[in-house]
C-alpha cells in the first residue's frame, strides 16, 4: 500500500534573529518565545529559488535512504513562490535531479494547508497511473515576498523545503484524509507584490474552524484522543498551536511544537515535525494544516512497519 | 445575556492574560494593562462566542477597556 517512506528536510544557514527586531516592533521576550514561538527564522541565500531548495532536501533524503533515480516516476512540488511563473518548479527539479523521462511531474499550488493535499494527491496519482516510487516536495520561500516593516508577517516566516519519498513499502499509510476551504475570506492571506496577512481573522478562522474540523475528522474515523499519539499542526505560531490544543483539550506532550529556531515553512511545517516523529513509537498521528484560501486539511496516519520503531 | 464586569472579567480571565485579571481597573484599555495583542484578540473572540456578538475590525476602538466593552456588548444583545 502506498504511503510515506520517509521523510527530510532543509533549512539554511542562515537566520534573523527576532530578539533585534525588539526595538524596531517594541516586543518583548516573552511576546518572541511564548506568543509567536519563533526566536530565529531561516532566510535563503537571494540567488537560490524554490527548486534549488527542493535539491537540498532531496540531498538530505539521499543521506538516510538509498534512492535510485531511475525508480522515480512522479513528482510532485508544492509551493506558491515557484522558481518562474512558467514552467512548473517540479519540471525544473527534475531537470535537476536528472529523473527519468517517464516520471510524472505536477505542482500543486497551495499554502500552510499543501502538505496534506500533496499527500492526497501523490498517493491518488500514483495509485490511478499504477507508478511506485514518488517525491513530494514541499518549498516556500517566503523571504521573497515579506514586507519587512509588517509585524504580522516579517517575524513569524522562515524558508526551509521538505521531500516525502512515497512507496509501497511505507512506514506510515493514510487511513484517511479530510478537507475544507472557505474561500470568501481569501483576502485575509494575499500575497500582490508583498505578503498582507489579517492576524486577527487568521486566528479567529484556527481557533474556530480547525478544532471543529479536527473533532468531525476523528468522530468520522471512530477515534477518540486516546487513540492518536500525535497531533502535528500546522506551526502557524506558537499562540495558535497552543490555542487549538487547548480548545481540542488535548495534552500538551501529544502535540509538537517546533518551530522556535526557523520559523513558520508554510507547506514545509508539517513534514519538518513528521520528520522528527517518523521513528518513534507511534501508531496513529493526526496531521492538520491551515492557512492561505482559506484552505484546511487533515490526515489520520497509521504506523505499518513496527521493525522500523527506534 | 447583558454584559457585567463579572462576565467580561471572566472572559479576560480565560483568554490566560498575564496578571489578576481582579487587579485590572475597569476604564483603562486592556493594552494599557499590559494585554498583548494577540490575548486581546483572543478575548474579542471569547467574547463574540460567549455573547453571540460579532466585533467587526472597525468597531475594535469602541471595545478598548471593559467599561466600553460592556456598554458596546449592551446595545447589540
Amino acid at each position: 500500500m502506498l504511503g510515506i517512506k520517509d521523510i527530510a528536510s532543509y533549512l539554511p544557514e542562515k537566520r534573523i534573529s527576532n530578539y533585534d527586531k525588539k526595538d524596531k516592533f517594541e516586543l518583548d521576550d516573552d511576546f518572541i518565545e511564548n506568543k509567536i514561538g519563533v526566536k530565529y527564522h531561516t532566510v535563503k541565500e537571494d540567488d537560490e529559488k524554490a527548486s534549488d531548495l527542493c535539491i537540498k532536501a532531496f540531498n538530505n533524503l539521499t543521506k538516510k535512504m538509498d534512492i535510485n533515480i531511475e525508480d522515480i516516476d512522479c513528482c510532485i512540488v508544492v509551493t506558491q513562490n515557484p522558481d518562474f511563473n512558467i514552467p512548473h518548479t517540479s519540471a525544473i527539479v527534475h531537470g535537476k535531479l536528472e529523473l527519468s523521462n517517464n516520471c510524472a511531474c505536477f505542482d500543486i499550488s497551495l499554502g500552510c494547508s499543501g502538505y496534506i493535499y500533496g499527500l492526497s494527491n501523490i498517493i491518488s496519482f500514483m495509485q490511478s497511473n499504477n507508478l511506485k516510487n514518488g517525491l513530494l516536495f514541499t518549498a516556500d520561500p517566503y523571504s521573497e515576498i515579506i514586507d519587512h516593516n509588517d509585524k504580522n508577517t516579517d517575524l513569524i516566516f522562515g524558508d526551509g523545503s521538505t521531500v516525502t519519498y512515497i512507496s509501497e513499502d511505507a512506514l506510515y499509510t493514510v487511513k484517511d484524509f479530510k478537507f475544507g476551504t472557505n474561500g470568501s475570506a481569501y483576502k485575509e492571506i494575499l500575497c500582490d507584490e508583498k505578503l498582507y496577512m489579517n492576524g486577527r481573522a487568521v486566528f479567529n478562522f484556527t481557533a474556530t474552524t480547525i478544532p471543529k474540523h479536527i473533532k468531525l475528522h476523528m468522530e468520522q474515523s471512530n477515534l477518540e484522543d486516546k487513540d492518536v499519539d500525535k497531533y502535528i499542526l500546522h506551526q502557524g505560531s506558537k499562540y495558535i498551536v497552543d490555542t487549538i490544543r487547548k480548545r481540542l483539550k488535548v495534552d500538551s506532550s501529544k502535540v509538537p511544537f517546533d518551530m522556535y529556531e526557523y520559523g513558520n515553512t508554510v507547506s514545509s511545517a508539517v513534514p519538518m515535525v513528521l520528520e522528527k516523529e517518523l521513528y518513534k513509537a507511534h501508531n496513529k498521528i493526526l496531521l492538520c494544516a491551515y492557512g492561505i484560501g482559506l484552505s484546511w486539511g487533515s490526515a489520520i496516519i497509521e504506523k505499518q512497519n513496527s521493525k522500523d520503531i527506534k | 445575556m447583558k454584559a457585567t464586569i463579572e462576565n467580561v472579567k471572566e472572559v479576560i480571565e480565560e483568554a490566560e492574560v498575564l496578571g489578576d485579571v481582579n487587579e485590572m481597573k475597569n476604564d483603562v484599555s486592556l493594552s494599557d494593562q499590559g494585554i498583548d495583542s494577540l490575548d486581546v484578540v483572543n478575548v474579542y473572540l471569547l467574547l463574540e462566542e460567549k455573547f453571540d456578538i460579532k466585533i467587526p475590525d472597525e468597531d475594535l476602538m469602541h471595545v478598548q477597556s471593559i467599561d466600553s466593552i460592556i456598554v458596546y456588548i449592551n446595545n447589540r444583545v
